[in-house]
């Protein structure tokens, strides 16, 4: 729990040795066209961050259908992580090419008609299939706003809309279980804070058949892929539609699921 | 009209209410309106005729209305709740304070304008009330005022449709005179109520709009004025809390 703790608050402690505005002047005095990174932009002092990221992982206990909330708690605990992933992707030329040419998965940028016409088992048809069963929308993702850096900004809006991408590589549904491995995977992978808090918290609702099969087959399942898998923020899906999804898999060393995991409740 | 329902319904029930009052609500909606003398102290005085400010920002006097009336629509679902977490429940002390000032008896006649979540409502606009002259013995306004686009008009409102003798009262937020007080409630208002707006309601924007245009209100001594402005007489003010909130009293005389 300590270490949790640690990695939840390292990314604050970074915040204090820069200079900020004292706490009583009002914020938005820069949000006119001066203090704005991007257009959905919120500035926020260190304690706002603080206050914000208790507040909405208190939330987020408390009502788990306040998703905004989890959204709000990965960009303000995010900061350090981000930046680490960020230098990953430009590391790698795929990764780096994602972060020029900034391409969004949702509804206004998919072309849904081609990718019904993709082949079965490719990876534009199963991530079809995927929304279509799951009855889940690219477009649900809130935007960023509390992340102070543009190019950073764009990393979480990418995480975010690369989730979906990872059920689908996984093979998992959008019930919690699924929601839960696909955590794993996710905190493994990229070392967001509220990956972590997800991945630990999350199972706390789950009965007791379902954690018994989580903590001895699904959980080590997925670890073991995430580790092995390059960095999947570094996939430009959307140049690989056409890729069959098994041969995506072998590229990534995903293995099959110990177990079908049953569709959403 | 629904107001003969409300006089009923008003002077039935005037005594002991704990909560703010229906009445007029979405002030300034009127994008035509004409125009008119404007008060001797107007707000954007210090801007062009056109300009005024929505919290810190700077937008025209049309827009105004409408973007004020986005953020009551945006917080209207848990207005009361937000208002107790905010102000710990105190808000609701300054509302029974006002309403002991105020004293109301059986028959008297009230209107409450901004009335928030009370009970039957009239829709209207407060710089242009749906109801003749002289036919009010009270007209209250909690924490409305300051989202008023015309507050002189609003005013002159108030004067209008007060009975002579009627009595005028405004419960606002006002100007801290405390050096202490107000540094702390700075950092209260501008650190933790957007925060508290982002959690619980999950809109932080209207928030932030809320507190700056808590700084954008004219102080006391210039409300005061203002409220001479639109005739009214014997206008006193009374602080609360250090004078977070004060209670403005005129009379129609």
């Amino acid at each position: 729990m300590r270490t949790l703790l640690r990695g939840v608050l390292r990314p604050l402690r970074a915040f204090r040795s820069r200079p900020w505005p004292a706490a009583d002047v009002p914020l938005r005095a820069t949000s006119h066209g001066t203090g704005l990174l991007y257009p959905e932009h919120i500035p926020t002092t260190p304690l706002q961050k603080a206050l914000l990221a208790a507040g909405s992982a208190g939330m987020a206990l408390y009502d788990p259908y306040r998703h905004d909330m989890v959204a709000v708690l990965g960009e303000t605990t995010g900061c350090r992580t981000l930046k680490v992933l960020r230098d990953q992707m430009r590391r790698d030329p795929e990764g780096a090419q994602i972060l020029q040419e900034r391409p969004r998965i949702s509804l206004s940028t998919l072309d849904l008609g081609k990718l019904r016409s993709l082949p079965e088992g490719s990876l534009g048809r199963e991530y079809l299939r995927f929304l279509d069963v799951n009855r889940v929308s690219p477009d649900t993702r809130a935007p960023t706003r509390f992340v102070d850096s543009e190019e950073l900004a764009y990393v979480m809006q990418r995480y975010r809309e690369v989730h979906d991408m990872l059920h689908t590589l996984l093979g998992m549904p959008t019930n919690i279980l699924g929601e839960i491995v696909v955590k794993w995977f996710e905190a493994v992978q990229t070392g967001l804070p509220m990956c972590i808090l997800g991945a630990l918290f999350g199972p706390i609702q789950l009965s007791a058949r379902n954690l018994q099969v989580l903590v001895s087959k699904l959980i080590p399942w997925a670890v073991q892929n995430a580790r092995r898998a390059p960095c999947v923020l570094n996939l430009y899906y959307e140049r690989r539609w056409e890729q069959p999804l098994k041969a995506l898999r072998q590229e990534l060393s995903i293995t099959e699921p110990p177990m079908h995991v049953q569709g959403p409740a | 009209m629904a107001a003969p329902r409300i006089w009923g319904l008003w002077s039935f029930c005037c005594r002991g209410w704990s909560r703010v009052l229906p009445g007029c609500r979405l002030p300034g909606l009127r994008s035509s309106w004409p125009r008119g003398p404007l008060g001797a102290r107007p707000l954007s005085q210090e801007k062009r005729a056109t300009e005024t400010h929505f919290g810190f920002e700077t937008v025209s006097e049309e827009e105004k209305g409408g973007k004020v009336y986005q953020v009551f629509e945006s917080v209207a679902k848990k207005y009361d709740m937000m208002n107790d977490m905010m102000s710990l429940g105190i808000h609701r002390i300054w509302k029974d304070l006002l309403l002991w000032k105020m004293r109301p008896f059986p028959g008297t006649q009230l209107l409450d304008v901004a009335g928030g979540t009370g009970l039957a409502w009239v829709l209207g606009d407060a710089e242009e009330l749906p109801f003749d002259d002289d036919k009010f013995d009270v007209y209250t306004i909690a924490f409305g005022i300051r989202n008023v686009t015309h507050i002189d008009r609003a005013l002159q409102e108030a004067h209008r449709v007060l009975k002579p003798g009627g009595r005028f009262l405004c419960l606002e937020f006002s100007q801290v005179n405390n050096p202490l007080v107000s540094r702390l409630y700075d950092v209260y208002s501008f650190q933790v109520i957007p925060v508290l707006g982002e959690v619980i309601a999950g809109d932080w924007k209207s928030y932030q709009y809320l507190v700056e245009s808590i700084r954008q209100f004219p102080s006391q001594e210039e409300f005061k004025e203002m409220i001479e402005d639109a005739g009214f007489q014997k206008v006193t003010y009374e602080n609360l809390t250090s004078g977070i909130v004060a209670i403005h009293s005129g009379f129609k005389l």
